[in-house]
């Protein structure tokens, strides 16, 4: 009785299983990486080629169909795709009347004025994994960088660490330094690393600084993600205040290959192990 | 064109009180500048240590080696671009007779941008080559592609300043194109052309210093026959003045040294502008007097911008691009001076050419326009692309549904620009003006951002209400600084520009900061029918109707005010309330375009260019005609838009400038 009951039970849940939604297209790229580390190949993804080229990982699928710009994905190849569920952010808000006609509307935040980043890609993994009845998976996905994190944080532990700014390069005269309510906050906090830019960010959890300002912690270690814009690491190197900066002239300048700085989970797990790799072998 | 007006040098000039004169202000910046940099050093490094970190800056110590190699070489390169700028205006305002003209009008500032853009985008190896030598470039070939356009007619003033024009809007949708598609590797252009002084070096002064003085140099035996410019054209030639070369080669001085500031520190637009015609406004009214305190002011202006930003500094500093700040400071000085001076009223002057003859019976080119209008709409409701490729679907409900309303809505918008366009043209008497000149588009679009940075949600009745009252408010704006002069148009026109450029400003600021909402922005501002819904489209289609009949009682107006306040007058047109009249309709019908396509009304000055160029001169057939032919223009626009990078949605408004813009360039080239 008991076994049969078992497979009632499991048929149900098969059941409601299959009436989850599959065929679902995103138009945000982080919303995309949450549903891939989930194990979701997404029906249509907005700006592929921009993914592939920002994001890198986790890779996108090649049957994944590009519905164009993300600010207007295309209304008449969607509506022909038939999506099941539609994702966007609240960035996108504008376009849900339009995508409303197609299919339901979820809108997910991983940024927002209330949480921090990580916190928020954490709600954000969970909600997903409950509207695609995937929880297990969602907790699963979470406790790993959880636990990634946590095994970053003892390695880093072993030998004393400078606090470090986090940035990308806008030219050879200005960075974006990435603080508060961004995503590498979250892992900095974590990791125990301090944030040398404790100032003023953007939603989004930048700023954007002339490089002088990096002079305002001279014990920082400047990371700095790739790729450069062309041009910048010529003319830093005929820049006399950069070569001049506390941390260029002590080499204490450590570049790290892309990641996508407005992203997830596995952004922020895939920045945590670069700090490992980069970090972990530092003497001081 | 023919109602055009060439304004002579002598006819923004003031008739000011004997007290007022650029010197107190000038000085007084200058000064104001000196005391905010003194403060500012203070700040940074005590005063002891000044002598030391000038010189020989101790290795070690950061903040000496910032007051060295940042803090001074700004400062020094604020006043040192502030100068320049405001020299090459003063050149051009000179040369071209147009107190409107600036570096920005002549295609140099977006030409060099669109010069770095291509080079990111497709050869970076060429900016390892040096960003200044592309920048140049790309100016240098604007340029010329203005005076290429303009050549056959001798480089008149008014054809120069309107290819220029043409040629600078034409290369700023180009611009924002590239940026809609390739939004991520383009934060280093955002910075640039925002116009960025911070330094690291001496470099930039060690590029600007030498420039500057072979081209003083070159300039110093052409300041004699530049002052008879003062006069006519024929009382200049009647002395003996080789008007085309000395304008040519004046010319290239200017634009080259606005191409090297633009390449070294980005676009820094209102200081050309601004510097030369306040000197004027100030009673300066030789030629030898604003080439000394234009100058001198533009120093003052950029270096106590810059400053203030500096002093602020916190978050702002480097949020806060200086050109983009000039632009906001300077058109708020502009706006407080404009009804403080005694501009003389409108009144005929030195006229061009008509550009094409004029077309006796109108109806059946009307019609012909009529008949194209109808297939391009059934075309673009037709023709389109799938999963699978193109296809040709007349029956399909729902793709139909998709596509009506987009079609409706530019074809509605087309036709409400093109309207607007004619109005402001023939009102301002002015080839130049166009609804974007006016500023109603701009504030429609303030109000818009508005709503975009400062609540979290944006819903389409938000955006319909906010635009609006953006755009009702500048309307107000401007017809509460105006209203004393009886709206003279010159004076209507600088206050839209004024707008123009506060509005210009605040995007550059909004896209520099590099918030990601930029994207939303860009692309509902190069114009996009994608967020129309049926009821809205069926709205606008309702009010460019309604508009389009209310507009065409007033055709008589329309063919006096061009004449002149004098014969306006006389001919019984009563000239305040025909102008109030005639400008409401206009903003009326421009917030309504707007709030669908976005600011960027290119069509507004194309269509009725069209109109005349095939012949419809009179004011009804021009109106007609121009909505006809934007309403036109824009449907195609769209349907391009559509399709030419499917999936991909490319704006309307953006591909009607594209499209629009190349073809005007050739009927300005041909005739």
């Amino acid at each position: 009785m008991r076994a049969l009951l078992g497979v009632i039970l499991s048929c149900c849940l098969g059941l409601a299983q299959a009436a989850a939604p599959t065929r679902i297209a995103v138009i945000d790229w982080g919303l995309t990486e949450t549903l891939l580390g989930l194990g979701v190949a997404p029906l249509a993804v907005a700006q592929t080629s921009g993914y592939r080229r920002w994001v890198v990982e986790p890779a996108l699928p090649d049957t994944t169909v590009d519905l164009g710009l993300r600010v207007e994905p295309n209304l008449e190849l969607l509506a022909r795709l038939k999506p099941e569920l539609i994702l966007i952010t609240p960035q996108f808000e504008a376009s849900r009347a339009q995508l409303e006609r197609i299919a339901p509307v979820k809108s997910l935040a991983i940024y927002s004025e209330e949480q921090e980043a990580y916190l928020g890609a954490q709600r954000v993994t969970r909600e997903l994994g409950q509207l695609l009845q995937r929880e297990g998976q969602a907790e699963t996905l979470i406790a790993r960088v959880d636990q990634a994190l946590l095994h970053v944080a003892t390695r880093l532990a072993t030998r004393p660490q400078a606090p470090v700014f986090v940035m990308t390069f806008l030219d050879a005269r200005h960075v974006r330094l990435f603080g508060r309510s961004s995503i590498y906050q979250g892992v900095l906090d974590r990791v125990g690393l301090r944030n040398a830019w404790q100032g003023h960010t953007n939603y989004w959890g930048f700023t954007q600084q002339g490089i002088d300002r990096l002079a305002a912690e001279p014990e920082a270690r400047l990371l700095y993600l790739e790729p450069l814009p062309p041009g910048v690491e010529r003319n830093l190197a005929a820049s006399a205040l950069w070569q001049q900066l506390p941390a260029v002239r002590d080499g204490r300048l450590t570049p790290l290959p892309p990641v996508w700085s407005f992203n997830g989970l596995l952004a922020a797990e895939r920045f945590a192990m670069l700090l490992d790799q980069h970090l972990g072998g530092v003497h001081e | 064109m023919n109602e055009a007006r060439l304004p002579l040098s002598g006819n923004l000039a003031t008739t000011p009180s004997r007290r007022s004169s650029p010197a107190s202000l000038t000085l007084g910046l200058l000064m104001l500048a000196g005391l905010l940099a003194l403060i500012l050093l203070a700040q940074r490094l005590p005063p002891a240590l000044w002598m030391q970190a000038a010189w020989q800056p101790a290795a070690d110590d950061m903040p000496q080696l910032v007051f060295h190699f940042s803090l001074l070489p700004r400062l020094l390169m604020a006043l040192l671009c502030g100068a320049i700028l405001a020299l090459a205006g003063t050149l051009m305002q000179q040369v071209l007779r147009n107190p409107l003209a600036s570096p920005t009008t002549l295609g140099v500032a977006s030409g060099a941008q669109l010069g770095l853009l291509v080079a990111t985008l497709w050869a970076p190896w060429l900016l390892d080559l040096g960003r200044e030598w592309v920048a140049l470039v790309g100016g240098a070939l604007a340029t010329a592609l203005v005076f290429a356009l303009a050549w056959r007619r001798g480089l008149a003033p008014l054809t120069l300043i309107l290819a220029g024009l043409v040629v600078t809007l034409y290369l700023s949708a180009l611009n924002t194109s590239l940026m809609l598609i390739q939004q991520q590797d383009m934060n280093a252009v955002f910075i640039w052309g925002s116009g960025s002084l911070s330094q690291n070096s001496w470099q930039g002064l060690q590029f600007l210093l030498p420039r500057l003085a072979v081209v003083l140099l070159l300039l110093a035996p052409l300041l004699r026959p530049l002052a008879l410019l003062e006069l006519d054209d024929n009382g200049a030639r009647s002395l003996g003045v080789p008007l085309r070369s000395l304008r040519l080669i004046t010319l290239a001085l200017a634009v080259y040294l606005a191409a090297a500031v633009v390449s070294t520190v980005g676009v820094i637009g209102f200081i050309g502008l601004a510097a030369p015609a306040l000197v004027r406004l100030l009673g300066a009214r030789r030629f030898n007097q604003r080439l000394l305190w234009s100058p001198l002011l533009g120093a003052g202006l950029l270096s106590c911008t810059d400053l203030g930003i500096q002093l602020l500094a916190g978050p702002l500093a480097e949020l806060l691009p200086t050109g983009a700040a000039t632009a906001l400071l300077g058109a708020p000085l502009l706006l407080w001076l404009l009804p403080r001076l005694n501009l003389p009223a409108g009144q005929p002057a030195a006229r061009s050419q008509v550009l094409a003859p004029r077309r006796d019976r109108p109806l059946p080119l009307l019609l012909a326009l009529f008949a194209a209008f109808l297939v391009a709409t059934g075309l673009a409701l037709a023709i389109g692309q799938g999963v699978d490729g193109w296809d040709w679907r007349v029956s399909d409900a729902q793709l139909f549904d998709w596509r009506w309303p987009r079609v409706m809505a530019a074809a509605a918008a087309g036709c409400m620009l093109a309207l607007a366009g004619c109005l402001i043209q023939r009102l301002t008497g002015n080839p130049m003006a166009s609804p974007e000149v006016l500023g109603i588009s701009a504030g429609a679009a303030m109000g818009l951002i508005a709503l975009l940075f400062l609540l979290p949600v944006s819903t389409l009745a938000l955006q319909l209400g906010l635009g609006g009252l953006g755009a009702g408010l500048t309307l107000l704006l401007i017809v509460a600084i105006s209203h004393r002069s009886g709206f003279a148009p010159e004076r209507v026109l600088l206050i839209g520009i004024s707008i123009t450029a506060l509005f210009d400003a605040l995007q550059v600021i909004l896209l520099a900061g590099g918030d990601p909402r930029g994207q939303n922005l860009l692309s509902w501002m190069s114009g996009s029918t994608y967020f129309v819904g049926p009821g809205q489209a069926l709205g606008v289609g309702f009010c460019s109707i309604v508009l389009l009949l209310a507009a065409l009682p007033l055709c008589r107006w329309l063919e006096l005010l061009p004449l002149g306040d004098g014969s306006s007058r006389s001919l019984g047109v009563p000239l305040v309330r025909s102008r109030m009249l005639l400008l409401g309709l206009a903003a009326l019908l421009t917030a309504g375009a707007t709030l669908v396509i976005g600011p960027l009304s290119f069509i507004g000055l194309l269509a009725p260019h069209l109109a005349r160029l095939l012949g419809l001169v009179r004011a009804r057939s021009q109106l007609l005609g121009a909505a006809l032919l934007g309403a036109l223009v824009m449907v195609l626009a769209d349907w391009l838009g559509r399709n030419l990078l499917f999936p991909a949605q490319l704006p309307a408004g953006l591909l009607a400038s594209l499209v629009g813009g190349a073809y005007f360039m050739l009927c300005l080239r041909r005739h």
